[in-house]
């Protein structure tokens, strides 16, 4: 049987991969725009034809068609409205990271998907990495003996003020590089410790394209209930000029044994014409989290990263933005 | 370089750091005695020095001393011989506190003699060449900087004694810390965290250290006395408004080697005395000394970066965000 999948709103960037892994699936896809297009770029039925896919026009009539699943490319703001829809309507929700922009959004989410007995998966595409699951399998095996330390970056370039300028809206961001790059490192630590994060402390400054309104630089600590602590790098501090749009590391330190993973180190480097050349050679892990959604839907297991560790990983820039306010270090929420 | 009259150095403390020192002084043509309650016999003979068996008798025999011993001895030492009218070379941390750091370069200013910390990072190429860049403007504003530094835990019990040493904060990240405020300039905010564990008997620590510079900048600082397992290696990356710097000792590929492993030892490459940062800093401590100017790293540098290391270890014990005085952070 073809599975039918919506994609909600082609406000993220994301919406190209997930489109082509989505085709990649032999799935049907239907997609639908929400929001307000920068001016000039290509959005809504336009960009619908572009991707190959068929357009609706809005959530209702997308949602009408009864898709097996969605997946959420909207402004963060607006996760929490289209998944509730989606999941009213029957579907399983794939929803764009970060989960939501409050604690409330994220705890109503993945409420509703349970009584709805539906999935609800969170977009982390890292945690399909080979590197991480190595990572992964060599701390459980004992190889790093206990851990002390992790030290990860999600650095990348700022999203361009022209063309997704909702990503500098805090009204729908739900903030800046906080907001749009802690998740990452936080949901490998999630997966990695299995525990909650206790007690965050952050700073931010807004020296990176000054001007935006939104913070363009953090640094987030974070102290973990086994004694662990995390540090985070979350700036949008890749120049324009660079050849890569940027990269995720983590760098773990146990008793007997370290680890360093760069998930997106491998490429093939050059020159041409404009200067340096960054061409990817990695697996796709876009496909590979399409891949592992699908799968669940059609077979009706639980896939992870679920809407549970979404929620935990948004406590931790949310208590991150409560430091950023107080000037001091902040329980999340969930201690 | 030949001297026409030669500096007559005393070192004090021959464990680890002295075996870098002595040579760096010899390359200078520097006549060198040694003292230590351990080893000093040893590092004579292989550096041509000779030695003394107390510290006053160093003192009379000598014009520069160098104190490498541990931390919480350096300020009774380096006291002594600026009383004594010796310029003073102290390895880092200037001192175990930040009060008695202040002391030493006030002693040394009224007996009117030189004073230099050891703050070898400084004289590293690559953390050299990003000073030089950021500070000709290459990269625009320094916005976020990160520094990171690993390596096997010291084997020397006292590194872990808190009282002795003030721990990896003061004693390996205080590296970081003078580079933070080297790059980015006097530090309002400090907030850090530690971490130690004992496994099988091996002991282990990590920390971090969040700084707000004065300027807006934010930098983090890493430090992991790790496994024995672990090599040394240390890493930095400085964002600012115009582009990023970074360096990571662990990618350096000037050379690839593989062999078999030597059993009993085997060829080993002489490593030019000239090439290491630890001469570079003698003979620019040499230099500035004979020329009568500025290092470049100078005795306050020294007590901000013990200040700085203080207020982490602080925010450490009391997991609250420590706040330094500007007056004082730009003294």
């Amino acid at each position: 049987m073809t599975l039918t999948v919506g994609l909600l709103s082609f406000a993220h960037p994301h919406v190209h991969g997930y489109a082509a892994a989505l085709a990649d699936q032999g799935v049907r896809v239907i997609g639908t725009d929400t929001g307000v297009p920068d001016p000039g770029t290509i959005r809504g039925a336009d960009l619908a034809a572009q991707l190959g896919i068929t357009y609706a026009e809005d959530v209702a009539s997308l949602l009408a068609e009864a898709p097996d699943a969605v997946v959420i490319c909207s402004e963060n703001s607006r996760h929490r409205e289209l998944t509730e829809q989606a999941l009213a309507a029957g579907s399983h929700v794939l929803c764009e990271k970060p989960l939501a922009t409050s604690d409330e959004d994220a705890a109503a989410m993945v409420a509703a998907a349970e009584r709805a007995g539906r999935i609800l998966m969170t977009a982390y595409p890292v945690r399909f990495a080979p590197a991480f699951a190595d990572l992964v399998a060599r701390c459980r095996a004992g190889q790093l003996g206990q851990i002390l330390a992790v030290v990860g970056t999600n650095n990348g370039k700022m999203p361009r003020p022209g063309e997704r300028s909702w990503f500098t809206d805090p009204a729908r961001s739900g903030g800046g590089a906080l907001m749009d790059h802690v998740v990452h490192v936080a949901d490998l630590l999630d997966e990695l410790l299995g525990e909650p994060a206790e007690n965050v402390h952050a700073v931010t400054n807004q020296i990176l394209h000054a001007g935006i309104g939104v913070e363009t630089g953090g640094v987030v600590s974070v102290r973990y209930p086994s004694g662990v602590i995390g540090q985070i790098d979350c700036s949008w501090s890749v120049p324009d000029s660079a050849p890569t749009w940027g990269g995720l590391t983590l760098e773990v330190h146990g008793t007997r044994g370290s680890m360093r993973i760069d998930p997106f180190a491998e490429h093939v480097a050059g020159y041409d014409a404009e200067g340096a050349v960054w061409q990817p050679y990695g697996p796709d892990l876009d496909a590979r989290m399409i891949a592992t959604f699908l799968d669940a839907v059609r077979t009706g297991t639980r896939p992870q990263p679920d809407g549970g560790v979404g929620a935990r990983t948004l406590a931790i820039v949310t208590a991150a933005q409560r430091s950023v306010a107080s000037g001091r270090p902040e329980p999340t929420h969930l201690h | 370089m030949n001297h026409p009259d030669p500096l007559r150095v005393g070192l004090i403390g021959a464990g680890g750091i002295a075996g870098v020192h002595a040579p760096a002084w010899r390359s200078l043509g520097a006549d060198l005695v040694v003292h230590s309650l351990h080893g000093a016999d040893d590092l004579a003979q292989r550096h041509g020095a000779s030695t003394a068996d107390s510290l006053d008798d160093l003192l009379a025999r000598v014009d520069v001393v160098g104190i490498l011993t541990p931390t919480a001895t350096h300020a009774e030492i380096a006291l002594a011989a600026i009383a004594a009218g010796k310029h003073v070379v102290c390895e880092k941390p200037l001192a175990r506190t930040a009060d008695q750091a202040q002391q030493i370069v006030d002693a040394a200013e009224r007996a009117d003699v030189r004073l230099f910390p050891a703050h070898v990072v400084r004289y590293f190429p690559a953390y050299a060449a990003a000073h030089a860049s950021v500070t000709a403007g290459r990269i625009g504003q320094v916005a976020v900087s990160r520094f990171r530094r690993a390596s096997a835990a010291p084997a020397s019990p006292w590194f872990f004694d808190e009282a002795v040493s003030g721990g990896i904060v003061m004693d390996q990240m205080i590296h970081d810390l003078d580079q933070a405020l080297w790059l980015a300039g006097a530090v309002t905010h400090v907030f850090a965290r530690s971490v130690t564990r004992t496994d099988d008997g091996v002991r282990t620590a990590s920390a971090t250290v969040t700084l707000t510079h004065g300027s807006g900048a934010i930098s983090h600082v890493h430090g992991v006395w790790g496994h024995a397992h672990l090599p040394f290696s240390s890493s930095f990356e400085i964002a600012g408004s115009e582009g990023l710097l970074r360096h990571d000792s662990a990618r350096e590929d000037a050379v690839r080697l593989h062999l078999p492993p030597a059993p009993g030892g085997g060829y080993l490459p002489e490593v030019d005395v000239m090439d290491s940062p630890y001469t570079a800093e003698i003979v620019d401590f040499a230099a500035a000394l004979r020329e009568g100017r500025e290092a470049t790293v100078t005795g306050l540098d020294g007590v901000h970066a013990v200040r700085l290391a203080e207020a982490a270890n602080e925010s450490i014990r009391t997991g609250a965000v420590v706040e330094i005085e500007t007056q004082e952070a730009l003294r």
